[in-house]
């Protein structure tokens, strides 16, 4: 058995007019884990769950779901998915949306119906079980839809935008849930947008970018190289030098460079920012700035966050801004 | 997959469930079979609820109540009911079922379980027929009780009427399904199908018109065939007499006329016409079989709605009870003078060429019609991405 829940080798597909949506995704992700899939609008994160799940037809993919090749339809009654967007019948109750997808991932009867009650009380639905979708608001049908998608005991579990719509109360429980399955030893694949979510239940995530994996990894490994410490002091209007001068070496009027031990240094106003993960590399130069008479305002780690991330995948190194959402800027190009 | 299917289903009943126009239909199903109650037979003439209207020519001295409740069914349940107004309702609750299906949303869900397209689709689309059964075992199971009650008889192939009705609703449900999966509007499958049905129903009321016509011409051609025949034996015993007498047979120039035809002609001048009117006769019978021949070869590709809906016709009445009904029809349809339509003889013959289409070719081809087209939609829906 492979360790991988999801193994994908150049996934890629093409609309119709050349439209490339996925530009040849590898990705892996490993069994037992909360796995977060980040990208800007239209940059291929639906469509690569969609190819996952069998809706969305591949234009070549290699790859694998739970040790099947990604396709195979009876390894899907071991997957659970959530779709965004979704639109379940609103002329059934919420008790049967969870038993009818049941039925439909060949969960048997009497399976059902016991965890159908199970998982109405896990999504906090019991009370609306009788009640008609059509009566339910956008965050109870996204509870609904998180418990149809577990109903058939899934060993993976995909959830496309499971926030969507719901109050913070709603995304607390869901973090809850989340932590359950991965306790339970099931592995969840997240696409979401709100990555301030992502990042308090994701042990690995990766960046989507017009169609192409930008980086994957741990968040921990993702940041690593970026981790830094921030120095900032006290602005002294009288002083006739710069507060950082003869603190990096090497500054000549220059806001940026590196310093000889090859760290990397950031100069914006009174902070200095220094690209070390160790305390040790900075003790020189705060015994360098108090020797200048400089007041130190404030040492701190700063460790960037997953939008910091997220936000410099979506830049331009170029011009700074941020890429056009969406894949078919790329058009006529080859994956 | 007995789970899968027996999912589908349910769901699809809880859907009609939950339409209004289900219960409406139902609703009006029963009403119909009430008023199909209350119409009755007796020795003066037809009765309606407490009031009777008296008929010279209709009561049970002439009609017995267990035919007149068979005709009643027949020229009224199977053509208007259940052929028209309870298929167009069937349509109308049905047409968004296969939109509703292939919904942004709706299907992603069904597609990420382990279940072919195929089978969804297929499953899908007999979910839809079961609207229609549902109704039509409730018409008929009110029209066998009256039958039975009223008429005095037991006929159970009165539910011969589910699989024949349903048969032919599937026909128009393909289209409408195929409709339904190219486009995802459930209005465009509704008025287009809508449409297709108007152009079989057109389809098939021109070939009513060159059967009756070819027909027709075959019943004149016959006609003046006898009659020439009838002119020939009289020109022969006039030759005979004036042979008999001596008297030669001349032409207008004075010579003897040898040939028969000629010597014919020349004792019954009106025997040429007749031979004129004859060949005429003989090339609009061509005619109206190559007419036909194409109306036949356009019709084998389509679906044949009416003549579906008409099986159920031949298998409730007797050749005998159904030549008296047909007779009975055109009495009444008649739209001119053309003997094509009035004629009993042109009648009798349309009975026998209708009932001489074998339930093979009607069912076969309509069949092949409605398989090709869901085999594309099927094929559709199996290449779509969602």
């Amino acid at each position: 058995m492979t360790d991988h829940a999801i193994d994908l080798h150049n996934v890629a597909k093409t609309y119709r007019g050349k439209v490339h949506a996925l530009r040849g995704i590898d990705m892996k992700v490993n069994r037992g884990e909360v796995f977060g899939l980040l990208g800007p609008n239209g940059a291929g994160k639906s469509t690569l769950v969609k190819i996952l799940m069998t809706v969305i037809r591949p234009s070549h993919c290699d790859g694998s779901v739970l040790g099947q090749r990604v396709g195979h339809k009876p390894t899907l009654a071991r997957v659970g998915y959530l779709p965004e967007h979704h639109q379940f019948p609103d002329y059934l109750t919420g008790a049967q949306v969870i038993d009818y997808y049941g039925a439909m991932g060949r969960v048997p009867k009497a399976d059902r119906k016991k965890r159908t009650a199970e998982l109405l009380d896990l999504v906090g639905m019991s009370d609306w079980a009788s009640k008609k979708l059509k009566g339910y608001s956008k965050g109870m049908r996204q509870r609904i839809g998180l418990a149809q998608a577990l109903i058939n005991d899934p060993q993976l579990v995909l959830l496309d935008e499971p926030t969507d719509g719901v109050d913070p109360v709603g995304r607390r429980d869901l973090r809850a849930i989340l932590t359950r399955l991965k306790d339970e030893g099931r592995t969840v694949f997240i696409n979401s947008h709100l990555l301030s979510e992502l990042e308090m239940v994701c042990d690995r995530v990766a960046i989507l970018v017009q169609g192409t994996v930008r980086s994957q990894g741990t968040i921990h490994e993702l940041t690593e190289d970026r981790h830094c410490y921030s120095i900032s002091v006290v602005p002294d209007s009288t002083a006739q030098r710069e507060p950082f001068e003869g603190v990096v070496p090497s500054l000549q009027g220059a806001k940026r460079g590196a310093l000889d031990s090859g760290e990397w240094y950031e100069i914006d106003g009174p902070t200095l920012r220094v690209g070390a993960e160790d305390p040790a590399r900075i003790r020189p130069m705060l015994a360098k700035l108090i020797t200048s008479g400089a007041t130190i305002r404030e040492v701190r780690q700063v460790r960037p966050s997953l939008e910091d991330l997220f936000m410099e995948a979506v830049t331009d190194p170029n011009t700074g801004q941020a890429l056009a959402p969406g894949a078919a800027k790329q058009k006529g190009d080859r994956p | 997959m007995i789970t899968q299917t027996i999912a589908i289903l349910i769901a699809a009943y809880r859907e009609l469930n939950a339409r209004k126009l289900f219960w409406v239909t139902m609703g009006i199903n029963l009403l119909v079979v009430a008023l199909f109650a209350s119409l009755g037979i007796n020795e003066r003439g037809v009765s309606f609820f407490i009031w009777t209207f008296d008929a010279e020519f209709f009561n049970t001295t002439i009609v017995s109540p267990e035919l007149f409740y068979k005709w009643q069914f027949v020229i009224w349940g199977i053509p208007w009911w259940l052929t028209w107004i309870a298929t167009i309702l069937g349509l109308v609750t049905t047409a968004g079922m296969i939109p509703d299906l292939v919904t942004a949303g709706a299907i992603d869900t069904l597609l990420s379980k382990p279940i072919g397209r195929v089978r969804l689709f297929l499953t899908k689309y007999i979910s839809g027929l079961l609207f229609l059964a549902l109704q039509v075992l409730v018409f008929t199971t009110g029209c066998f009780l009256v039958i039975w009650i009223r008429g005095g008889t037991v006929e159970p192939r009165l539910f011969l009427a589910v699989p024949i009705v349903v048969l032919f609703f599937s026909y128009l449900f393909a289209f409408c399904a195929f409709v339904g999966m190219v486009t995802r509007s459930t209005m465009a499958a509704l008025l287009l199908t809508v449409l297709f049905w108007f152009m079989v129903f057109l389809m098939n009321t021109a070939d009513d018109v060159v059967l009756a016509q070819r027909e027709g011409a075959i019943v004149k051609l016959e006609d003046r065939t006898l009659n020439l025949e009838r002119q020939s034996e009289y020109a022969d015993r006039q030759i005979e007499s004036l042979i008999e007498q001596g008297t030669p047979i001349l032409d207008t120039d004075g010579t003897e006329i040898t040939d028969l035809d000629a010597r014919r002609d020349a004792a019954n001048p009106a025997m040429r016409a007749s031979r004129t009117r004859l060949t005429e006769a003989e090339e609009s019978v061509e005619t109206w079989k190559k007419w036909s021949g194409y109306s036949v070869a356009v019709k084998t590709v389509l679906p044949k709605t009416q003549e579906t809906v008409g099986l159920l016709r031949r298998y409730m009445l007797s050749e005998e009870d159904d030549r008296r009904l047909s007779a009975d029809d055109s009495g009444r349809e008649a739209r001119d003078e053309d003997p094509a339509f009035t004629d009993p003889r042109v009648q009798e013959r349309l009975t026998i060429a209708k009932r001489g289409r074998t339930e093979v070719w009607i069912i076969g081809t309509s069949l092949a019609f409605e398989l090709v087209l869901l085999g594309l939609t099927a094929l559709i829906f199996r290449r779509r991405d969602f």
